[in-house]
């Protein structure tokens, strides 16, 4: 059975509509939401609606988080001082205008949901701000899926949309001065895990215009990225007519979202 | 001459095992670095002739390069220097008397000088730290899955971690890692093998029982203060 799992809508009510069509045409039913549905565009009420009313099980992303208890991110989120009072603003604009309901909603999803042998958070089992990177050392990525004690691990936060397998894994460790000899080395096989990157439904940082998702198939375990047109062209009206920062505009319309990614993507903020 | 470390934690307020330890110390050949790495302090016993002590030195003294331990976190939430947060797992798991036993413990006017401790040291390759680089609480022993000590090797970047929480005195070795990565995005895939190099955990063990650590040789000898060097010898299963 098919399974769609979607990610980082922050606000984008076309891309999300989008999206959700794509899923209805291949006639998904099963969809997890791994967070972020608000943050940097201009509909977060409309978008968590539509969560709301497709009854669409959602984990809390950092953006849901700190719209609820309040900016608690330390400045490494952000590359400048400069995209740091950008964030700042769309962080107070989006609180200003969600409805107490809404607010109660994010306020209320949980970190993460478990389904059988997968995993759903937004950044990693230890965070909802830490960023689980393609390249980052394997035997972290790696960690951090067995001791969640998931097989795959769905997350988003990156804004990339990738599949990692993690395979044919041994570590081999020995006790100094130990004795018996028989007792003072062994060998352990590491399993086989997998890491899914569902990227951004909202906000794409792939380097194209495109809302991607992914699909995984729980009987063959085969994942597909999804990439989805929508009309940015809306959004980006929405967002200048918001009053949010014009940039929010240009970078969707460019397809690349540099200016506000953080220089150490792999901090994790002490909060 | 000899570059050895002392790595003493678990004191808690017991001066008269301290000046065992530096008497010890003093007959140890080698130039010596003494670090302390953590639980000071404690519920049992009044800590303050301890933190004077380690504070101001007396002349003749090894000079203690201190962290945090995880009784230092406890008083420092109990006393307001971590925001709204108190010192909830002491209360839930040990109760109110030992939440007060521990505050009364500890004289108001050392905690500046608590609060302001590191969470651990970074030297040469080595990481010192009181429980991992993941949580001042969490016990590393010779039980913890290996995937686990290499993640907490890899969030400090550094070879050797010297880790006092549990209690125990080991020295394990990571002598051999390889997992082998795939990852597929909408550029294609790549295929990466990752290997690791010898790496090491080593427990310090705590009060009496400390760890001199030998920086040319990588050698660790566990000691127990007031008794002669000895090396602990046992395997997997006998902690």
């Amino acid at each position: 059975m098919n399974q769609a799992v979607i990610s980082c809508l922050h606000a984008n009510l076309p891309a999300v509509e989008a999206v959700l069509k794509d899923i209805e045409l291949q006639g998904i039913t099963n969809i997890t939401c791994l967070g972020d549905l608000v943050g940097y565009g201009p509909q977060p009420n409309e978008v968590i609606e539509l969560i709301r009313d497709k009854e669409i099980p959602t984990c809390q992303g950092c953006w849901d988080e700190d719209v609820v208890d309040g900016l608690d991110a330390c400045d490494c989120s952000y590359p400048s001082q400069l995209a740091e009072k950008r964030g700042h603003f769309a962080h107070k604009w989006t609180t200003d205008k969600l409805t107490t309901e809404n607010k109660d909603y994010l306020a209320n999803l949980p970190y993460s949901i478990r389904k059988d042998k997968c995993l759903f958070v937004h950044g990693s089992p230890n965070s909802q701000h830490e960023y689980l990177l393609p390249d980052m050392d394997a035997f972290a990525a790696l960690e951090r899926v067995e001791n969640a004690r998931a097989e795959i691990l769905f997350c988003g936060h990156t804004h990339q949309p990738y599949i990692r397998e993690l395979a044919d894994g041994l570590i081999a460790v020995k006790i100094k001065n130990a004795v018996p000899k028989d007792t003072q080395e062994k060998e352990i096989q590491l399993p086989m895990r997998r890491i899914v990157n569902a990227g951004s439904v909202g906000e794409p940082r792939h380097g194209g215009t495109k809302a991607t998702y992914v699909v995984h198939n729980d009987v063959t375990n085969e994942v597909k990225i999804r990439e989805v047109e929508y009309d940015i062209e809306l959004t980006c009206k929405a967002i200048i007519d918001a009053g949010l920062p014009p940039i929010f505009a240009w970078r969707l319309k460019n397809g690349f979202e540099f200016a506000e990614q953080a220089e150490d993507a792999s901090h994790v903020c002490e909060r | 001459m000899i570059e050895r470390w002392a790595l003493v934690s678990g004191l808690k307020g017991d001066l008269d095992t301290y000046e065992l330890i530096q008497k010890d110390l003093k007959k140890t050949p080698g130039n010596i670095t003494l670090f302390v790495l953590g639980d000071m302090i404690g519920p049992e016993k009044n800590c303050n002739r301890l933190l004077h002590r380690l504070i101001n030195p007396k002349s003749n003294d090894l000079q203690p390069w201190c962290i945090y331990g995880w009784w230092e976190e406890q008083i420092l939430l109990e006393s307001g220097y971590r925001g709204d947060q108190r010192a909830e797992a002491l209360r839930i798991n040990k109760g109110e008397e030992v939440v007060n036993s521990l505050t009364n413990a500890v004289d108001k006017s050392f905690l500046d000088w608590i609060a302001a401790l590191q969470f651990g040291f970074v030297e040469l390759d080595c990481g010192l730290i009181h429980g991992s680089s993941k949580d001042v609480g969490e016990n590393l022993t010779l039980d913890t899955p290996p995937l686990t000590l290499l993640d907490r090797l890899t969030r400090l970047q550094v070879n050797r971690l010297f880790t006092a929480r549990s209690k125990q005195q080991f020295h394990l070795e990571l002598t051999e890692g390889i997992v082998n990565s795939e990852v597929e995005d909408l550029n294609g895939n790549r295929k990466k093998e990752q290997k690791v190099p010898q790496k090491a955990v080593i427990g310090i063990g705590a009060g009496k029982n400390y760890t001199l650590y030998d920086v040319g040789t990588d050698n660790t000898q566990f000691v127990q203060a007031g008794y002669k060097t000895e090396k602990k010898i046992k395997g997997f299963g006998r902690l």
